[in-house]
């Protein structure tokens, strides 16, 4: 039997709970606030105000294009935690290249570019040719990235001097107060990008393949070294493209630009619906996690709730999202009991 | 000398959702003896030694422990009567050293702090006692596996084991090895230690059994004093089915020489070389670590060959990789499906194309088409499931067994390498996975398959190959096939 019931098919997708999620939590904070905090005054209702939904496009864009990159790298069974500090190490390099060495920044660009998907490769050769867990090398290369910040700012921001403002302050005005910035579409197009990708190419029926069972796919023709080298030069790219956007919207290098990424990232990854086991997660689940984790820091930031109250809320937030995944995916098999042969 | 019964079986009866079965089973173990258990693959063997040490409880039956009447439910009250199993696979923890791994779980501490000078010294006692040249504080993991079966013979000797069931301890062992354990075990039956010896090779079994046991389709067949029976004998007991239950398979025309071997060695397989023709099945006999399913990674490029030629249709070719043996068209379904076949958390549309995309240099894939795919080979292999949406993991294990096999169809493969291919699967399934190899070989498909089931590769081979310690030992013809022969080139001692 085929899905051809359009809601029927929507109700099956692997999306459902987390974009429910979504929508109870958008609900919940629009009540809250129009209800607790506005006095059910809606004109008042900052939340839903164009100017905010646009700021929370903006806010969770560069977290957004990393997150892409790790569900690949998680949907094959492995994981980079390297990758906050790493943004903080070619950011800072980034604007030394522009500020003390002169280059303009298309040049440092590339050579930005470059460096990331170098040291990938090299992660990515160990991890691919070694047994070694990915968790831990990364691990390792985290505090190497660390150092190399360090190394070049000496603890001190750098700025980039008003250059290098293309991708990440550039804005198309829609009305007068709703404006879309650069950094969102580049997540949009990349987004739709990697779900493309994922869906509809061998290498993205493979990145599934790879993490699901790795054995078996080794037996179905595919280079498993290479293809997770190949992953992790894909990893590179884009941390340099979420770390362009970063360091062009702050117009500064500094040290603390990406620190505490990989956590953000891998939050909104788990939340979106990819298993750390690999195998299994989707371009769009990432997409809705990473707004969801961003629109509950807005809305609770909007709600006046202590910063201090809000980590605990996400945290809560985020273990209720992940529980919400193992309920449905419990429901799947109670739904598809196996089926006897024989009768 | 009072012949003292230790355990005793009588009338075990174990059923199984899927083929073995026990029936009526006697057995008896005295003080102090070797009692050697022999049959071929799948004869229960296994099962028998998880009823004695508490994997498994019999259905029906009654087992004795010194003439009392004992129920053993799991493997703790098993230890505590002093039974103590050492499987085919090490069970030792490989970080630790042999003190504390023969300590485990019997720690000498004088209520919180450990005595470990007491634990060191009775382990070099014990291995002093054993003739074992190994320190209390070597690590385990960087013994070699015939010292760290012994280490685990020793872990009993800490729990004063009076019974010592060993599992195929020798397999992958050196002739010393070999010998030295033999020793050990005829050391600790002297000292009035009875022990189980289960072993596919009669010359050991000969070497030290004082008894023999032979089981066959979960029902002991006979037990004899070694000194009174001949290997001929033996078997001659291991086999004997009743030959008009097997398959019986149409007769296919064979065609040209289509995949050859010469001299195929590495991955612990020596000097393998044998050739199938079009329509020909060849079978792969010899019991477990025989090096089958080492010869088939061999043959796929799963493993790296150290030297040998492959040649299929008469030229020469390199299968260095499973890449390269899909793009000659090959194809290996694998022992283990869940393991190394499914992608169990997949659904079925995502499991079937897979090997495909191995074929194309399209770097598209077409959800629609592999739909399309899918849904053909769930047709016509007849796989039972709702839907082409559905995970593999919730497919039964003879409808997995076809996804696999639907897996390499789609590929348009000319060479089947068959691992296995009815394990752990129903009567009505098995029969249905060879009506689908039968249609291979009609369809001129070289099929080469591995295979346990006595019936199943006597009814489906035009040949049989037989497998030995990584030698090819023994090629048999359509007409020299029996299940005698095949054993006794498998486990004979001498021919």
């Amino acid at each position: 039997m085929r899905f051809t019931n359009p809601l029927k098919r929507i109700s099956k997708s692997e999306n459902v709970s987390v974009f429910l999620v979504l929508l109870f939590i958008i609900s919940a904070i629009i009540l809250v606030e129009f209800f607790v905090v506005r006095s059910m005054n809606i004109a008042k209702v900052a939340f839903i105000k164009p100017m905010n939904v646009s700021n929370v496009l903006l806010q969770v864009s560069v977290t957004g294009i990393l997150a892409l990159s790790m569900t690949f790298i998680m949907i094959s069974g492995a994981i980079d935690l390297s990758i906050g500090q790493m943004m903080c190490f070619i950011g800072t390099m980034m604007a030394f290249l522009i500020k003390t060495a002169r280059l303009n920044g298309g040049l440092a660009a590339i050579i930005a570019l470059v460096v990331t998907i170098m040291f990938q490769l090299i992660m990515g050769l160990i991890i691919s040719r070694t047994k070694l867990e990915s968790f831990i090398v990364s691990l390792g290369f985290l505090s190497i990235y660390r150092g190399f910040t360090y190394l070049i700012t000496n603890g001190r921001e750098i700025t980039t001097e008003g250059k290098f403002t293309f991708l990440g302050r550039t804005y198309i005005d829609l009305t007068d107060n709703f404006r879309i910035a650069m950094p969102v579409i580049i997540f949009v197009v990349l987004t739709i990008f990697v779900w493309f990708l994922l869906k509809y190419t061998k290498f993205g029926r493979r990145v599934y393949a790879v993490g699901g069972n790795e054995n078996a796919a080794y037996l179905a023709g595919i280079n498993v070294k290479n293809f997770k080298l190949l992953l992790y030069g894909i990893n590179g790219v884009f941390i340099a493209i979420a770390t362009m956007v970063q360091l062009s919207r702050l117009g500064t290098g500094n040290p603390l630009m990406g620190e505490g990424k990989e956590i953000e990232v891998i939050a909104a990854v788990v939340v979106g619906g990819t298993v750390l086991a690999g195998g299994k997660g989707n371009a769009w689940g990432t997409f809705i996690g990473v707004l969801l984790l961003g629109i509950i820091s807005n809305g609770l930031n909007i709600l006046g709730v202590n910063p201090h109250w809000q980590y605990v809320m996400r945290g809560l937030l985020i273990v209720f999202a992940v529980s919400l995944t193992y309920v449905s995916s419990l429901r799947a098999s109670s739904i598809n009991k196996p089926i006897k042969e024989g009768q | 000398m009072p012949e003292s019964l230790i355990l005793e079986m009588k009338n075990i009866c174990k059923a199984f959702p899927g083929v073995e079965v026990f029936d009526g089973f006697r057995f008896d173990l005295r003080e102090g003896e070797i009692h050697c258990i022999v049959g071929e693959n799948g004869a229960g063997k296994s099962t028998l030694i998880k009823m004695f040490s508490g994997a498994h409880t019999p259905d029906e039956g009654e087992i004795y422990l010194d003439g009392e009447l004992v129920k053993i439910s799991n493997p703790s009250i098993a230890m505590e009567m002093g039974i103590q199993t050492i499987y085919q696979e090490h069970t030792l923890f490989p970080y630790l050293n042999v003190a504390e791994n023969l300590f485990v779980g019997n720690e000498i501490s004088n209520g919180i702090i450990l005595n470990r000078r007491e634990m060191v010294k009775r382990t070099q006692e014990i291995l002093d006692y054993l003739h074992l040249h190994i320190d209390p504080l070597d690590i385990v993991g960087q013994l070699g596996s015939g010292e760290q079966k012994t280490v685990e013979i020793a872990k009993g000797l800490v729990q004063e084991s009076r019974v010592i069931i060993l599992d195929e301890p020798t397999s992958s062992f050196s002739q010393t090895e070999i010998d030295h354990l033999l020793d050990i075990i005829n050391k600790l039956a002297a000292s009035g230690i009875s022990i189980i010896y289960i072993s596919h090779h009669l010359e050991e079994v000969f070497k030290i059994a004082d008894r023999v046991t032979v089981i066959r389709d979960g029902i002991q067949i006979n037990t004899y004093g070694s000194k009174e029976i001949t290997e001929q004998q033996l078997i001659n007991d291991m086999v004997g089915r009743d030959v008009s239950l097997f398959y019986k398979r149409p007769k296919v025309s064979i065609g040209e020489v289509k995949f050859e071997v010469k001299d195929l060695s590495g991955n612990g397989v020596n000097n393998a070389s044998f050739s199938v023709h079009a329509g020909e099945l060849i079978g792969i006999a010899g019991m477990v670590g025989s090096g089958r399913t080492e010869l088939a990674e061999l043959l796929f490029g799963a493993k790296k060959a150290d030297s040998g030629e492959i040649f299929i249709d008469e030229k020469k070719v390199a299968i260095k990789t499973p890449l390269l043996a899909i793009s000659n068209k090959m194809c290996y379904i694998t022992e283990n499906r869940q393991k190394t076949g499914l992608f169990l958390q997949h659904t079925l549309d995502k499991n079937i194309p897979i090997a495909t995309y191995s074929q194309t240099q399209m770097p598209f894939a077409m959800p629609r088409e592999d739909v399309r795919i899918s849904q053909k080979y769930i047709d016509a292999l007849k796989i039972k499931t709702p839907s082409v949406f559905q995970y593999a993991m919730f497919l039964s294990g003879g409808n997995q067994q076809k996804l696999v096999l639907g897996k390499w169809f789609a590929t348009n493969a000319d060479i089947f390498i068959f691992d296995e291919p009815t394990r752990g699967i129903d009567v009505g399934s098995k029969e249905e996975i060879y009506r689908i190899i039968v249609e291979l070989l009609q369809n001129k498909k070289a099929v080469i398959m591995i295979s346990s089931d006595m019936p199943e590769l006597i009814a489906l081979s035009d040949k049989v190959v037989v497998m030995r310690g990584g030698h090819m030992v023994a090629e048999l013809k359509k007409d020299q096939i029996s299940e005698e022969n095949i054993l006794k080139h498998s486990i004979g001692g001498s021919i």
